[in-house]
């Protein structure tokens, strides 16, 4: 009973537009005091130690600074080049090349509102001028950058693995198969719908097209093979040699590298549409450090940090007060005496996540939702794994879904459109991404499979 | 973003700068940490031993420190569906009850901040559970090091002054530890110009409803140009 007040609590607060973070740290320090001899200075401990005590949660900084130094240059427009040279001349090939660019940035950056923001503000307007409508347009990339989260490197998928300490690489190589099925799936929907209509097609422009424009993108895709090999290794040839959190602060270093001295597109090198070479300016070695594109791409990314992290933390609190209070195992208990079978207990997070995606941040809502299903999870058989795909996949569909799905904002920011017609726009592919759902849901091989191959069987401890 | 960019070269700016740059060294102090800690350990084959637990103590302070900021800036992230429907009248009153809120969050925090920090810099914490209602004798935790950091001698002075002059090995506790009550206290100081903004109407909430409101702002500007 205390508990749903607690709830109840959290979610007027919300409702009145009290930061999410406050909302929950307010909550639980409210229920603490009243209801346990838990002093503040415990509480303020578990602030502190949120970031102090959490090594695996130092990857998601890291993550972030990597994506920003990729988002902040010509990243985006090299990679959707690429793109629409391997897929343009398809029925409907721009917008496919739009898809298959989201997948792409969504491997090189663990947010789905910075994937939308980075391909959607090149591709849609480039769709508009060869005749698509804008609605299209729009709801195609709205999906699209969902592949976000799900993609590796993932922060949802970082905080989902420090919630429930299961292994973060695991979680990035289950992502990968479900992400390129998504991907898929949406673009033979758009091929299917561009065949139907006579959608616009792209010219073919040859191999030597694909082949430029791989090697202008090369540098930034390696960011990709630097985080997988570094993570999983070569299978057969050398093991794997960084930890998530190592393999994000290299991520960081390269891909800062790349924006100041490779593409030059920030930095000291950047000469506006003349890119000078670093012969020319030697001392770019250094100045590059302290230049003041870099301070601000830092703060960009520390900010970011900041705004997350701190709702992260509170859902730490909050996590304290659910585990003292041993709610899971209550709620594990009642479902389980109701004799709640594995094809429900899977509905019942889905639904439960995608009311609460609606409200909350991803990484919030797994956190404070993770630590409760996790013990029914395991109890009725359900592959940990698994079950960390499938809450990614909801929160994927929660950020598109109306009311308040956090991409539908994106994108009509983006697109220049009111909410109302990006719901529309976004609605036919909507119902792609929820087969799709249906999919992972309950066939778990395509998310346990790589993963079980590449590191063994995992060993699951109740 | 804009009401910043008009913003007049006072001391407003200076503090701005300030903590944007304090944001932005933190950061990068940790992505340099770890990342010759990489280098050293797959090359050279050694390692800075303290060098996780600096970066995680670099984390700590950069999210304790970023808070205030953040609040200072309405950056921190809400839901603002209900609001955004609610008649202005009824907006305007949400919106103090939702800055009374944040502000009680600060202060039962600030206190919770202090009494967690203060044995371990020999001072006395504050009795009472829920409101401070005088300080209590509390046993010192000064002589408390963290595992691997190197003391600094900067520090130096702390050794008379709390430790009853021996020296530390290692970095005292109270050092990393003292970003909650400075944080915290500026988070209070942040939410309590906040509420005053919006109680004389010259904000209207604290929240953004997602985290890349700034990037779409930009790209909408684009595309009207």
């Amino acid at each position: 009973m205390d508990v749903v007040l607690l709830f109840a609590m959290i979610v007027g607060l919300l409702l009145i537009g009290v930061p999410i973070a406050i909302s929950l740290g307010l909550s639980s320090i409210i229920f603490l005091l009243t209801f346990s001899e838990t002093s503040l200075a415990s509480v303020a401990q578990s602030l502190y130690q949120a970031m102090a005590g959490h090594a695996t949660l130092l990857a998601i900084p890291f993550f972030i600074l990597a994506s920003s130094f990729m988002s902040t240059g010509g990243v985006a427009k090299r990679i959707i080049r690429f793109a629409i040279a391997c897929v343009g001349h398809l029925p409907g090939g721009l917008a496919i090349a739009g898809v298959f660019a989201c997948m792409l940035f969504a491997a090189l950056s663990g947010s789905s509102p910075a994937t939308v923001v980075a391909i959607g503000s090149i591709v849609i307007a480039a769709m508009r001028q060869v005749g698509y409508s804008k609605d299209f347009a729009a709801g195609v990339i709205c999906n699209a950058g969902t592949l976000g989260i799900l993609i590796p490197p993932s922060i949802v998928m970082v905080v989902y693995a420090s919630a429930t300490d299961v292994s973060v690489g695991r979680m990035f190589l289950a992502g990968v198969i479900p992400g390129l099925l998504a991907g898929f799936m949406l673009m033979a929907t758009i091929l299917f719908i561009a065949i139907r209509k006579n959608l616009p097609k792209g010219e073919w422009k040859g191999w030597g097209e694909i082949w430029a424009s791989f090697a202008d993108a090369f540098w930034g895709l390696m960011l990709i093979v630097i985080i997988m090999v570094g993570l999983y290794g070569i299978p057969g040839i050398m093991p794997g040699i960084f930890t998530p959190t190592e393999a994000a602060a290299v991520a960081a270093v390269y891909a800062w590298l790349v924006a100041n001295f490779i593409y030059r597109d920030m930095g000291p090198l950047d000469g506006g549409e003349v890119k000078i070479p670093l012969w020319q300016k030697p001392q770019a070695l250094f100045t590059a450090m302290i230049h003041p594109a870099t301070r601000a791409t830092l703060f960009e990314a520390g900010k970011l940090t900041v705004t997350l992290m701190f709702i992260i933390a509170n859902a730490l609190i909050l996590k304290h007060v659910l585990t003292d209070e041993q709610i899971p195992q209550q709620i594990t208990e009642a479902l389980l005496g109701a004799g709640l079978g594995k094809i429900m207990f899977l509905v019942i997070v889905n639904v439960i996540l995608l009311i609460g995606g609606q409200f909350m941040e991803p990484s919030g809502l797994i956190l404070i939702v993770a630590p409760l299903v996790f013990p029914i999870a395991i109890e009725l058989g359900v592959d940990p794994i698994h079950l960390g795909i499938i809450m990614v996949v909801n929160m994927e569909i929660g950020m598109i879904t109306p009311p308040v799905g956090l991409n539908l904002f994106v994108t009509s920011g983006v697109a220049g459109m009111p909410m109302m017609r990006v719901v529309k726009a976004a609605l036919p592919f909507l119902a792609v991404l929820f087969v799709f759902l249906i999919l992972i849901t309950y066939v778990p091989i395509l998310s346990t499979w790589l993963p079980t191959m590449a590191m063994g069987p995992e060993i699951i401890t109740k | 973003m804009s009401a910043h960019a008009q913003a007049p070269r006072n001391g407003g700016y200076l503090i701005d700068h300030l903590e944007e740059g304090a944001i932005a060294l933190i950061l990068g102090a940790m992505t340099v940490i770890t990342f010759v800690n990489v280098v050293l350990r797959y090359l050279f084959n050694s390692s800075l031993i303290w060098g996780l637990e600096l970066t995680l103590i670099l984390f700590a302070w950069l999210v304790i420190l970023g808070v205030s900021y953040a609040f200072k800036k309405t950056a921190h992230l809400g839901v603002d569906a209900l609001i955004n429907i609610a008649p202005p009248s009824s907006r305007r009153l949400l919106a103090i009850i939702s800055a009374l809120a944040c502000l009680a969050y600060a202060l039962l925090m600030l206190k919770g901040a202090w009494d967690y920090w203060a044995p371990y810099a020999a001072l006395d914490r504050t009795s009472g559970h829920w409101f401070p209602t005088g300080f209590e004798k509390t046993r010192d935790q000064a002589w408390y090091e963290t595992d691997q950091v190197p003391m600094l001698s900067m520090f130096k002075w702390l050794e008379p002054l709390i430790n009853q002059g021996e020296t530390y090995d290692k970095l005292p506790r109270v050092i990393p530890y003292f970003i909650l009550p400075f944080g915290v206290a500026l988070m209070v100081l942040r939410i309590a110009q906040a509420t005053l903004r919006v109680i004389i109407g010259r904000q209207e909430s604290l929240i953004v409803s997602h985290e890349a409101e700034d990037d779409v702002e930009r790209v909408a500007a684009a595309n009207q140009e």
